[in-house]
């Protein structure tokens, strides 16, 4: 809401810098956003009367006129304007006075002051005092037919100040709870409370309407839907002359916001600027039978509106219908068959009271919003609509000549219910925590506008005003009393606690806190996607689950329509980014939340994913770098594992033929717990890497961190003490199948050891050489230890010899010497 | 015999100078004292010295090995030291090369910063809850005092999932998650991600962060004054102890009374600059006492409890306090922005 302070003048006087009543606003919950000081473009140009007029006796085109300004004097001033005469007022630049030429709209003080003084002139061999202006002279429109024409105006005043050009304007936030501010009035009421100060008496009473028998016209009213509209005044006007609107109220309107349309609109909005009342101006002599019935559009399907657009209804649309169609959305915009044109005659003034509900839905619905509608959505003063009549026809009198062509018709087809909130002593004290007097509770609650009584033994019975309608508890009015002194006021104090037990963590939340230090130890850096993908990227990367990708029903935009399955395609794009950007390698790592389809429902779970793109160990003299690629991840993805207390066992197994299609065949896996996947690792799909123009191996991995978390879910831990005894090792190659996994090597050992191998580790795997083809050699250290002696040799040979028959037998596997 | 014997003395004393090479060592090592060394050749032939002779001479033999063993001892350890000394002065190391090492990586500054909260809410009581980021309408708005249609829901454009659900607009659904779980008294914080219908840009970005706090006990208990209390004890710790922590009166659905704060601009400190438009001050959360439609959707009795609640968003805090203005840096994942943030979530200091 912008509001000029000449404006607020009208409606109350404060005795305050302007910073002040801004600051005192906004902590009251009023923000002032923005203070803009308004200039004209000119200075010393004062309202002046033409007193007579004769033809230059050297030019036909010029005139010499007198011209009386009142206190500053009389003066002869040569003036070319066709339409000067005597008796008009209008606009004189006196000697020194200084003008911005007109053309470059409202100038600066700065500038104002650098434009040449104006300098008495002879014209023609006759001397001129100064100067008469027209619009554009004095920045004022484009307009330079003429002179400007003043419909009223006292000789001498200041000219800026008469058409309101010196001015300031706040620029102001009104949150949605308080539609009763989105007035000139209703900002004037909060400054009166702020301030302690009064409001203006605004007389408005009703016009002399015409007699019988002359333009008097009959209007007849009717509220079919009270549940949506429960009140509605009209009020005819007849032999108004449209046109343009004075200059004053043009300029009103545009500090406030809104283009000046034509003398009856732009009645219509001045008054819903000052008092928050929205009018609307049918022309009467297209309402069919002289009728206004307030309705449901049921059958009505269709209205084209004032901007020559049709538009579909509802059955349950809110419409304005005369005795055969609908004329309007009620509180949305009117429509085109009854819009004032210059040819009107006779309007009808409409100015009612409709739910906020029902304005909001329609309007949102069509995509159509107005000041009007925007302030019945807040919800507008519940008996303001007549006051707002009386204040239009008065300005329609003075500006388009109408006069009341009837009385105003009135119907309160379902008045406002009485609305009380009881005030419990101590009530307000013990929400806000400051104790206030009750008479100085009941005292801030009346400056407001509310009704105070005493309801016994400190209680206070309070009635709020009928423009606010947000107030309806005890609490709101806490609010209210906390906020007119600032809530400075409150003092700031220490909650008293009475559990002192330490304030616990989310287990996820600690998860994810150690797993990043892991993956920032194994030399991953965070980042952070957006969880909004395109379709394609979920194609491309499915992740884990199973489940379809999640669809936004409104999304920003194609390449955002879906939510992310796997937290891959941002890794991705991270380092494209920083490819693009001259990097030679990237280590990334996030922990985010993925969807999916569980069934008919959006799901959304917990994943750890990394990347990793060149050079990753950093070499130096004499030691090479070691770069991306399967094996590095899968050490940091193994280093992670470990570093997760009593994690159960896992295995990593070569993916089949259809899953995980966006990785390398042969250099992926699927990582399991228990047959469960919670994973996979690998390189990024040789298609797939050239697609991204990448020049070497690109490695990622995800885990689902929800059912890690789970498979860790912290068993007591027992310690065992380091062995006393000494152990021996003894090697082992075996040539076995090139397809057979180490892992499988590794199994078949354990199971088929006796109790003395403490433990079995591959050292090498060698293929080629002297090896058939198909076949490769494994290298394997075995470890066997007792724990209540030292071995001797014969017992390890025994053990060893007993195994290397059973693992031979097991796998198919030659010994290799 | 001992004229030969002293003759291999003093020939091999004289070789094993104090110059004498490791070559020259070795050499007399061999030829004296080797296997076929003349000191074994002589003891080899005292089966030709007289008996009586024989100790004496082999003695002296001994005497001769010793001498000799202990003078190459101890001019091999000379040597061995003069090398080392060498091989000193020969293998120096640029020192300034860099180690070998998987450099570490570094935090999101969205993270950082959302530990940090975090560390100072839990010192402070505060329990820390995850809650989801898919909604149904109740939990997003219903409960929290948006009724439907109502223009409150507007400042906060919003992703819809269909099936009747949608991506939460705030973390304020953590206080409805929460409170129809528990009883009071409770003091949580809920961090997670939001979302709303804005396109990334310098100012704003479809997905962020915010921290959901709320603190409720019996009626009376957990008042307006504590809600001050506790955020102003929270922004300093965080923020820095001397910063001016302002509260005004403002409106959210959630909450009645509802004031947002305002700390003192971190740029100009309260002068007024561009960044806090002269005013000195800069907004940073939005808070209130927790509205009775609340307290009520989640079948407590607002003449039985009360409380307060606050909604911090996170990144732009983050950008206040990294003191720059674009939000895409968090969402470009630049490895030259993220390089500038800590390696650990533990803190040195
Ligand atoms: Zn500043």
């Amino acid at each position: 809401m912008k509001l000029p302070l000449s404006w607020l003048a009208e409606f109350v006087t404060v005795e305050a810098e302007v910073e002040e009543i801004c600051r005192r606003l906004t902590v009251a919950g009023v923000e002032v956003e923005n203070i803009a000081r308004v200039r004209p473009a000119f200075s010393d140009v004062v309202v002046a009367r033409v007193l007579k007029t004769e033809r230059h006796p050297n030019a036909d085109r010029l005139s010499l006129c007198e011209v009386e300004a009142g206190p500053v004097g009389r003066f002869s001033v040569v003036c070319g304007a066709p339409n000067v005469r005597a008796g008009m007022i209008t606009a004189y630049a006196r000697l020194g006075s200084r003008l911005m030429s007109g053309v470059h709209g409202q100038g600066g003080v700065e500038a104002i002051e650098q434009a040449p003084p104006l300098q008495a002139a002879v014209i023609r061999g006759i001397k001129s005092d100064g100067m008469l202006c027209s619009e554009r002279e004095l920045g004022l429109s484009q307009e330079h037919q003429g002179i400007l024409e003043l419909d009223e105006g006292e000789s001498g005043a200041d000219l800026a100040s008469a058409l309101y050009l010196d001015d300031t304007v706040l620029e102001i936030a009104i949150t949605p709870n308080r539609g009763d501010c989105l007035s000139v009035l209703g900002l004037a009421r909060e400054v009166a409370a702020l301030f302690g100060v009064k409001l203006k008496e605004i007389r408005l009473r009703p016009g002399k309407a015409l007699k019988p028998g002359s333009d008097q016209v009959t209007i007849a009213v009717g509220i079919d839907a009270p549940d949506l509209c429960p009140r509605y005044a009209a009020l005819p006007m007849a032999a108004v002359k449209i046109g343009p609107s004075p200059i004053w109220m043009r300029r009103r309107l545009e500090l406030a916001g809104m283009r000046p349309i034509n003398n009856v609109v732009d009645t219509t909005n001045y008054v819903m600027l000052a008092l928050g009342q929205p009018l609307h101006a049918f022309d009467y002599g297209k309402l069919a039978g002289g009728k206004i019935i307030v309705r449901r559009a049921g059958n009505d399907r269709e209205i084209t509106t004032l901007d020559g657009i049709q538009r579909a209804l509802m059955p349950d649309d809110l419409v304005i219908a005369d005795a055969e169609k609908p004329v309007a959305i009620a509180g949305v915009m009117g429509g085109g068959n009854s819009e004032v044109g210059a040819e009107t005659n006779t309007i009808l003034l409409e100015s009612a009271y409709f739910e906020p509900m029902t304005v909001a839905r329609t309007g949102r619905r069509l995509a159509l919003r107005s000041e009007a509608s925007y302030r019945f959505e807040r919800g507008i003063d519940r008996e303001g609509q007549v006051r707002a009549l009386y204040m239009a026809a008065e300005i329609i009198r003075k500006i388009a000549g109408g006069r009341e062509a009837g009385p105003i018709v009135d119907v309160d087809a379902r008045p406002a219910p009485p609305r009380e909130i009881v005030l419990e002593p101590g009530a307000i004290g013990s929400l806000l925590g400051v104790e206030l007097p009750t008479a100085e509770v009941s005292r801030r609650l009346k400056s407001l506008g509310a009704w105070v009584t005493s309801g016994g033994k400190g209680k206070l019975i309070v009635a709020p005003p009928s423009f606010r309608p947000d107030l309806n508890e005890p609490a709101d009015l806490a609010e209210e009393v906390a906020r007119l002194n600032g809530l400075e006021e409150i003092p700031a104090a220490a909650p008293d606690r009475r559990s002192a037990a330490p304030a616990a963590e989310d287990p996820s939340r600690i998860f994810a806190r150690a797993s990043r230090e892991v993956m920032l130890g194994c030399g991953l850096t965070e980042i952070k996607s957006i969880a909004f993908v395109a379709s394609d990227d979920n194609q491309a990367y499915p992740g884990i689950g199973t489940g379809k990708p999640v669809r936004v029903a409104n999304p920003i935009s194609a390449e955002l329509s879906e939510l992310r399955c796997s937290l891959i395609p941002g890794l991705v794009t991270a380092l494209r980014f920083n490819l693009n950007r001259q990097a030679g390698a990237f280590h990334g790592f996030e922990i985010g939340r993925v969807f999916a389809m569980d069934g008919e429902q959006a799901a959304e779970f917990e994943r750890i994913a990394g990347i990793g793109y060149g050079e990753y160990a950093m070499g130096t003299i004499g030691r090479e770098s070691i770069s991306a690629d399967f094996f590095m991840i899968k050490g940091i993805v193994e280093s992670y594992l470990e570093s997760i207390p009593g994690l159960a066992p896992r295995s990593f197994v070569a993916p089949g033929a259809t899953s995980l299609a966006f990785l390398h065949p042969g250099k992926s896996a699927a990582i399991s717990i228990e047959e469960r996947q919670i994973g996979y690792l690998g390189e990024l799909h040789p298609r797939a890497a050239s697609h991204l123009e990448l020049a070497t191996p690109c490695v990622i991995f995800e885990l689902d961190l929800t059912a890690i978390l789970a498979y860790a879910a912290a068993k007591g831990r027992r310690v065992e003490l380091p062995p006393r005894f000494p152990a021996v090792r003894r090697d082992l190659a075996l040539v076995v199948e090139q397809a057979l996994p180490a892992d499988k090597v590794l199994k078949t050992i354990r199971e088929s050891s006796s109790n003395l191998l403490e433990s079995v580790r591959l050292f090498d795997v060698y293929e080629g050489g002297s090896l058939p083809t198909g076949r490769k050699s494994v290298g394997i250290a075995c470890l066997y230890r007792a724990r209540d002696r030292t071995l001797t040799d014969s017992e390890v040979n025994r053990a060893h010899a007993e195994l290397i028959e059973r693992v031979r037998v097991g796998l198919g596997a030659e010994l290799r010497h | 015999m001992r004229e030969q014997l002293e003759q291999i003395r003093s020939r091999a004393l004289a070789e094993l100078a104090a110059e004498a090479t490791e070559s020259a060592i070795e050499d007399v090592r061999v030829r004296v004292l080797g296997r076929a060394g003349e000191l074994t050749e002589i003891m080899r032939g005292m089966r030709e010295v007289p008996a009586q002779e024989r100790p004496a001479i082999g003695q002296l033999v001994n005497q001769i090995k010793t001498e000799l063993e202990a003078r190459i001892e101890a001019l091999q350890g000379k040597l061995k030291e003069a090398a080392l000394e060498r091989s000193l002065t020969e293998a120096r190391l640029d020192v300034t090369l860099p180690g070998a090492k998987i450099p570490r990586g570094h935090l999101h500054p969205i993270t950082l910063t959302i530990e940090n909260m975090l560390r100072i809410f839990n010192a402070m009581g505060f329990e820390i809850v995850a809650t989801r980021d898919i909604e149904d309408d109740f939990h997003n708005f219903a409960a929290l005092n948006f009724p439907p249609d109502h223009p409150a829901r507007e400042m906060q454009d919003t992703f819809f999932l269909g099936g009747g659900l949608l991506l939460r607009t705030h973390t304020s659904n953590g206080q409805i998650r929460v409170m129809e779980q528990r009883r009071p008294p409770l003091a949580i914080v809920c961090p997670g991600n939001c979302y709303r219908r804005d396109e990334l840009s310098v100012r704003a970005s479809p997905m962020f962060s915010q921290i959901e706090g709320f603190m409720v006990d019996r009626a009376g208990r957990i008042t307006m004054a504590h809600l001050k209390g506790v955020l102003t004890e929270f922004l300093r710790a965080f923020f820095g102890s001397d910063t001016a922590v302002r509260f005004r009166a403002s409106f959210f659905p959630f909450t009645e009374p509802s004031a947002e704060v305002d700390i003192s601009c971190l740029l100009c400190g309260g002068k007024g600059c561009r960044i806090c438009k002269h005013s000195g001050w800069t907004e940073i959360l939005g808070s209130g006492m927790i509205h009775p439609n609340v307290l009520r959707a989640v079948g407590y009795d607002p003449a039985e409890y009360q409380g307060f609640a606050f909604g911090l968003g996170v990144d732009r805090t983050a950008l206040l306090r990294l003191g720059v203005e674009d939000m895409r840096l968090f969402f470009e994942n630049d490895v030259r922005f993220l390089g500038q943030f800590p390696a650990s979530n533990e803190r040195f200091a």
